[in-house]
């Protein structure tokens, strides 16, 4: 018997529910640059170049994926199309140079001692105390080769060599691994399905000191990409942990994941602009928590752009 | 067939005209493209006007069809709506050039009415944000092209909802007052169309009006229910409420006629707050009751549930088994019930929409339902709207159309309570003309199921349905777009020609959303 294949873009009926919850939709409120408006372009024989500006705006953020009720693999169909762009991008050369920074750091990694693992990303391991804190309250060694390169890679569209890539897996396989990037955490689940994976969210949110000092009046923001692979287990997962804390979730009424950045392509490694922090402040309008608690470093940038009162990652909750 | 000479440059008979269907092979009424002529100079005077337009693939690709997913059609160019500045230009300009405008806010109707067969179409979901609450007088400022659920999003920022809306998520504010906006909770409230207090319209030939039964009434009360013929809904003030989550009951029935009959009753007295049917067939027949309040549960409880006929979930499931078990030559549908059920059921009862019995987000749990359970590349959903005394006989009758048509098949009724002070707004529109007090809708969808059926076979069955509407003196919901060959037959010559003058008045090229009604 063959496998059925996944659903692509031939499927979409046009309904727009990925519309609603797409963050580039809610900035540019064009049908262009939504999942659907990829989907039907496609559909008529649109071209990744014809489609370079959403496919830049795109966020990877996941949200459209749960949401399609014809089971089409968005997030599948844009890294495709991602990869297809990818060689023309004007700033390739730029995004190569910082993946072979990543790669080389990763060369030079030791194999790691047995046991659990735990993978940071760049954006905390620029933070030492942070990692520290994390790594003490997670008890799990910190990966020297966290592929940095390989998440860096899958974001733009970059290429992997397929002997990076196993040597990359063949330090993880079968191991309980917490993963901070969200991107990388979906595609791990794909290459290793022995291993037990949790974002870093979540094995942080399970972790009885921290959970009991989430309060009613906190402000919780999950890390989308995470949160929109793993949708169905999850949405279980955070709706007992707000039933538990009573703090408030960054979830729309579709129990959806609304991503603080929607930080495009050609700005990866820039400072925030205003745009991303109109996001910010949608998210808070209407509510008035007395503190925010982020699961990711970058959302903490975002928030405390926007309002000034405490913006915690979730490692900071636990006391010293 | 005698198809008559038509002079050049006049309109010729309307081929579907009264008794033009009878005898001949059932066919759909699809337009022809618009020919595109001047489309450059237009495009030209367009641009030095400041609009944008965009051509090509990408840009045009997400428009081929609606939801119904049996008409196709491209637009030459595509205007995505950011003011009603923009909309007056884009319209006048569109008038002075002859060029067809068709208007879509999120695109949901089934018969092609939102599809442009050439010339411009103007995306209203560009102007989507909402412009002010007022949670004292509970009320709404809203740019017409906001997604009821985006709308919906923002309201309950402040503990707010809209009053009611079609459950699907992403109709729009001004395609849905265009057209009506039935909820479960109708028969208690109205259709979306009477949540609207007032309204900002830009006319076929470009003028921005504020209307509202007492500004500029005429035109208000021609937009309302309109189809979009007399003018672009830019913004609306609606109506809205406070926030509340449902307590959700079920009843089971083996008879339309009774499950009907019981949801009337219910109407009549206010006995709930939200009422309906949804039908798996004509086999099991689900009266769902609920309520925003439980002291209005609770004068329920005391007032009107033993006088229901239907039966809770573990008593229907007894008379299923003993039905069945009676009819072994049924296994089958039994079987699909069963299948059904175990779908559908635990969609209604997420633990993360449930908190303490009660549901919430209603919208979102249903019309999530809807698209996953009742969705599909096409969405066939015939339907009939008739006074209460003669919904149990059109409902009875269309099922009987869905049992030759299709293996499986789903029924959703509810009430539309009308209101006295509205009756120049439901004036040739999907309100029966004769009803008096509720309308009763009723919707007729196959499921497809992966199925592969022609377009003729579809249309054969629209046609079987909307034939009882002419019978019975019904109305449809969906009356626009391909099935415009039944509005002169169910509203008679008389009326249609005064709406037809009207239109010719306000829109002399007839250029705005054309071939929808005339
Ligand atoms: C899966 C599904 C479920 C549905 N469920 C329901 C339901 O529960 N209740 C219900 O009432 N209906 C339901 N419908 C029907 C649908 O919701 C209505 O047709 C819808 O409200 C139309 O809104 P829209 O924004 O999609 O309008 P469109 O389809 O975009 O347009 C409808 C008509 O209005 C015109 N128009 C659009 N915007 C404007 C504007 N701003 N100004 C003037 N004219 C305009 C268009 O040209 C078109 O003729 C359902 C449809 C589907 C496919
Ligand atoms: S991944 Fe996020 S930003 Fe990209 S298309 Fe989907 S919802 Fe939109
Ligand atoms: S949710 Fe899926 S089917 Fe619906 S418009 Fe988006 S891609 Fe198409």
């Amino acid at each position: 018997m063959f496998a059925a294949a996944p659903l692509d873009h031939a499927c979409c009926s046009g309904c727009s529910l990925c519309r609603l919850v797409c963050p580039m939709w809610r900035q540019h409120r064009d049908p262009r640059f939504s999942p659907e408006g990829l989907a039907k372009a496609r559909q008529c024989g649109a071209t990744a170049a014809e489609l370079t500006a959403p496919l830049e705006a795109c966020s990877l953020c996941g949200a459209c994926d749960p949401v399609c009720p014809e089971g089409i693999d968005l997030y599948a169909m844009v890294m495709e199309l991602r990869r297809d762009l990818s060689p023309a991008l004007p700033y390739r050369q730029a995004l190569d140079a910082l993946q072979a920074k990543f790669a080389l750091a990763a060369a030079a990694a030791e194999a790691p001692a047995a046991g659990a693992q735990f993978l940071p990303g760049p954006a905390l391991r620029a933070h030492p105390v942070l990692l520290a804190r994390v790594k003490a309250l997670l008890g799990y060694a910190c990966a020297a080769d966290d592929g940095a390169d390989i998440a860096l890679a899958l974001e733009t569209g970059g290429e992997i060599s397929p002997a990076r890539r196993r040597r990359f897996l063949d330090r993880l396989s079968g191991r309980t691994l917490a993963v901070g990037d969200g991107l990388l955490l979906r595609q791990l689940r794909q290459w290793l399905p022995g291993a037990r994976l949790q974002s870093l969210g979540e094995a942080l949110a399970s972790l009885t000191t921290i959970r009991r000092r989430l309060a009613s009046t906190d402000f919780y923001v999950i890390e989308p990409r995470a949160y929109h692979a793993d949708y169905e287990r999850l949405v279980a997962y955070y709706d007992r942990l707000q039933v538990e804390t009573g703090c408030a979730l960054n979830l729309d009424l579709q129990r959806i994941a609304i991503p603080a950045l929607r930080q495009a392509l050609p700005r990866l490694a820039a400072p925030l602009a205003d745009a991303d922090a109109t996001q910010a402040r949608w998210m808070l309008q209407g509510r008035r928590p007395q503190r925010i608690v982020v699961e990711s470093l970058a959302d903490r940038a975002a928030f405390e752009r926007v309002c000034d009162i405490p913006v915690l990652h979730l490692a900071e909750l636990a006391q010293d | 067939m005698n198809i008559p000479p038509v002079e050049p440059g006049t309109v010729g008979p309307c081929p579907v005209a009264p008794d033009a269907l009878q005898g001949i092979k059932r066919q759909q009424t699809n337009p022809a493209r618009w020919n595109g002529a001047g489309w450059q100079d237009f495009v030209a005077a367009l641009r030095s006007a400041g609009v944008e337009l965009t051509e090509g693939r990408a840009a045009c690709g997400a428009y081929v069809t609606d939801a119904g997913g049996t008409a196709y059609g491209q637009p030459h160019g595509v205007v995505i709506a950011h003011s009603a500045g923009e909309v007056a230009a884009l319209l006048r300009t569109a008038q002075a050039h002859r060029v067809p405008v068709t208007v879509r806010g999120g695109g949901l109707t089934t018969e092609g009415e939102a599809v442009a067969y050439g010339g411009v179409l103007l995306d209203m979901t560009g102007m989507s944000r909402v412009l002010a609450i007022d949670a004292a007088a509970l009320t709404v400022r809203v740019e017409a092209g906001i997604y009821w659920h985006s709308l919906a999003e923002e309201l309950r920022r402040e503990k707010l909802d809209y009053l009611s809306a079609p459950l699907n998520l992403t109709s729009s504010v001004g395609g849905t007052l265009g057209v009506g906006g039935i909820d479960v909770n109708s028969a208690r409230l109205g259709c979306s169309a009477d949540q609207a207090l007032s309204l900002q319209v830009v006319t076929p030939t470009g003028e921005i009006v504020e209307c509202s039964d007492t500004e500029n009434a005429e035109l208000f009360q021609r937009v309302i229910l309109g189809y979009g013929q007399f003018g672009v809904i830019t913004e609306a003030t609606l109506r809205i409420r406070r926030y509340t989550p449902l307590s959700m009951h079920y009843y089971y029935y083996s008879s339309l006629a009774t499950a009907i009959e019981d949801l009337q009753m219910l109407d009549r007295n206010d006995a709930s707050d939200y009422s309906g049917i949804l039908t798996i067939m004509d086999c099991a027949v689900n009266l769902l009751v609920a309520f925003d309040s439980d002291e209005r549960e609770a004068a329920f409880r005391r007032d009107w549930e033993a006088r229901l006929r239907g039966h809770g979930e573990f008593g229907f499931a007894l008379c299923m088994l003993g039905h069945y078990a009676l009819r072994p030559w049924k296994a089958g549908e039994a079987l699909y019930l069963l299948k059904r059920k175990q779908a559908v059921f635990p969609e209604f009862r997420r633990p993360e929409y449930m908190r303490d019995g009660k549901m919430h987000d209603r919208s979102v749990v249903f019309s999530r339902a809807v698209w996953k359970h009742w969705g599909s590349r096409n969405m066939v959903i015939p339907d009939l709207a008739t006074p209460a005394d003669r919904f149990v006989a059109a409902v009875e009758r269309g099922n009987a159309v869905c049992r030759k048509f299709f293996p499986h098949y789903t029924l959703y009724c509810v009430g539309i309570k009308l209101r006295p002070e509205h009756r120049p707004h439901y004036e040739m529109s999907c309100v029966p003309p004769d009803a008096e007090g509720w309308a009763y809708g009723c919707e007729f969808e196959p499921m497809i199921e992966g199925e592969v059926y022609s377009r003729d076979h579809f249309q054969a069955f629209k046609n079987a349905i909307y034939d009882i509407g002419v019978d019975l003196g019904a109305s449809y919901y969906r009356f626009g777009g391909m099935m415009k060959g039944y509005i002169r037959r169910v509203f008679g010559d008389a009326l249609v020609d005064r709406h037809l003058a009207m239109k010719r008045k306000a829109d002399p090229a007839m250029i705005l959303n054309r071939d929808v009604i005339f």
